[in-house]
């Protein structure tokens, strides 16, 4: 797994495309954060955080699309599926490559801790519980995203629909708002609420249940995608 | 060492391997011959475990590739028909991968080195694989199946993309390998199997159509003993005669010269007609300027064997010209099947 882990991180940080990413991950935050607590003095990092899953909405496919569609393309597969390492092995290492690129550009988000604790008093607790779930919620993206591309030999398919399929959660997260959750469209809509049950950990509340919820999201994609390749030998 | 039984893939309804079985001893070089699509690929792919077979097993010294699949892929080094690189790796980056990948315990620095010579990757090791040329990316494929010393090579047309120098210097590295290592490889270059291998199997239409030395396939074709001869004389006159030698079943013109032109009779089976045939032309006075016996090729024995394959397997080759032979061969070697990439 770690082989595969090490490779895929270096083909992020071979090309630009690492470095792209974190930088416009970076420039976009940096210019939030700016304006949400600089400007208004605010040591509340919670809308920052909260508007993070949005910016990951976009950025998202573009991490993930490559992890199995380039692998595909390049035949490399073959060499993947014949070394002595389980479908598991192949499909944890990239997926903990994507959210190794995930946590260097969340380490580049430092500095803001330095910033208000120099001018303000943070709230510790508020600002972990940020952090993990960022790291809950954007795992499940990852996952999906990785997913989608085990699915596909093309890049651009596997983004554009890992792109449709975030966009659509996002939909269906503002849709259970207006809808009544006893029907039963209503009610998978606010079971999907990914975003909802972000913004629960922003408003400082600490849900295990939600916790629970994305890691298990994460799992069940992981596990498709790993009948994925599995089914390739078919 | 490898011992296949039964193997049969299909895709849809289509038929790309069917009912293969054969086995290999330690040591052994192994040459599959056949035209593009005859499942040769696929075959491959079913004993490196890349692709599960409709039905049948591989077994790799005493494991399964299915049920001992660790196990087994340790034995196998693999070079696809598409060498499985990251263009982005430096060479010695990207063996160091596929050394890990391998799980592979010999001493890292020592090993690479070796493999590296072997495969004649000495002088470009701090390159990116996407500079390289297709020789050298052939060469980095071959490395990469090298690593960790398996005892099973199964090369899919190592020699494909290569200019004539390279072919010989990897012809030769796979002479050597053969020494330490059990190999399987696949060619629709019939000199490149007949220069390599110990045995060929001819595969066609995912079956195997014959399996032996290439002098035991030579053999088999033995039934059809031909002359070519340039005979100075009136060409009706000569067919004429020749056909009235004993033995003779047939006499044709293959090249019309005037008054010298080619023939190319066909005796009868173990019959050596020579004697007859230069009487007979010495009393009608006609002189013999050149008498040559034809020796199959194996790549006439190739062409025979699978185009009686889709008759009747394993039958006695019929040597006479058939009128729709042409025809049929355009479509057996011009088709691709969805077996062969």
């Amino acid at each position: 797994m770690n082989a595969i882990r090490k490779r895929d991180t270096q083909g992020f940080f071979c090309s630009p495309l690492g470095y792209v990413y974190i930088g416009a991950f970076l420039a976009i935050m940096n210019l939030y954060f700016f304006a949400t607590c600089v400007l208004t003095s605010s040591s509340d990092t919670s809308s920052v955080f909260s508007n993070m899953l949005i910016v990951f909405l976009f950025l998202m496919p573009i991490l993930t699309m490559r992890l199995f569609s380039e692998e595909y393309k390049q035949g490399t597969d073959r060499l993947l599926l014949t070394a002595p390492v389980s479908v598991w092995d192949i499909v944890g290492g990239k997926f903990l490559a994507a959210m190794g690129v995930l946590v260097r550009a969340l380490l580049w988000t430092i500095p803001w801790l330095v910033v208000i604790l120099i001018f303000g008093l943070p709230s510790w607790p508020a600002i972990l519980g940020c952090y993990v779930a960022v790291l809950c919620a954007s795992a499940v993206f990852a996952a999906m995203g990785m997913f989608l591309s085990s699915l596909t030999e093309s890049q651009l398919i596997a983004a554009v629909l890992s792109f449709a399929l975030f966009l659509g959660l996002y939909v269906a997260d503002m849709l259970s708002y207006s809808m009544d959750s006893s029907s039963i469209l209503g009610s998978i809509f606010n079971w999907l609420s990914i975003f909802t049950r972000y913004d629960t950990f922003m408003s400082g509340q600490f849900s295990f249940g939600n916790l629970i919820y994305f890691i298990s999201l994460t799992g069940l994609f992981l596990y498709l995608t790993a009948r994925v390749i599995e089914r390739r030998r078919m | 060492m490898i011992q296949v039984t039964g193997l049969t893939r299909r895709y849809g309804s289509a038929l790309a391997v069917s009912d293969l079985s054969f086995s290999v001893k330690e040591g052994e070089i192994v040459g599959f011959l056949g035209p593009n699509g005859a499942g040769k690929s696929t075959t491959m792919n079913m004993i490196t475990g890349c692709l599960r077979p409709t039905a049948g097993t591989v077994t790799l010294g005493s494991y399964d590739i299915d049920t001992d699949a660790d196990q087994a892929r340790k034995m196998i080094g693999y070079l696809p028909e598409n060498p499985p690189l990251y263009p982005d790796m430096t060479v010695d980056e990207y063996l160091g991968f596929v050394y890990s990948l391998k799980k592979c315990t010999i001493p890292q620095e020592e090993h690479l080195e070796q493999v590296c010579k072997m495969s004649g990757l000495t002088d470009v090791r701090e390159r990116i694989i996407r500079n390289l040329s297709k020789g050298y990316r052939q060469r980095v494929g071959l490395a990469q199946a090298l690593v960790g010393d398996p005892k099973v090579l199964i090369l899919d047309e190592p020699t494909v993309g290569l200019d004539p120098k390279q072919i010989i210097e990897i012809r030769e590295t796979i002479r050597s390998l053969g020494q330490k290592h059990t190999i399987i490889l696949s060619s629709h270059i019939l000199p490149e199997v007949q220069a390599v291998c110990d045995r060929i199997l001819v595969i066609h239409h995912g079956k195997i159509v014959a399996d032996g030395t290439s002098a035991e396939l030579s053999e088999r074709m033995e039934g059809a003993e031909q002359l070519d001869m340039t005979i100075e004389g009136e060409t009706e006159a000569v067919l004429r005669t020749l056909r009235a030698v004993p033995g003779v079943t047939d006499a044709n013109i293959i090249r019309e010269d005037g008054k010298k032109s080619v023939y190319r009779i066909t005796a009868e089976t173990n019959t050596d007609i020579r004697h007859n045939v230069f009487d007979a032309l010495s009393q009608s006075h006609m002189a013999i300027l050149s008498m040559q016996q034809v020796e199959l090729s194996l790549e006439d024995i190739f062409l025979e064997l699978t185009e009686t394959a889709s008759v009747a397997p394993e039958a006695e080759p019929v040597p006479q010209e058939d009128p729709e032979k042409p025809k049929k061969k355009r479509r057996l070697f011009g088709r691709k099947r969805d077996g062969d990439e």
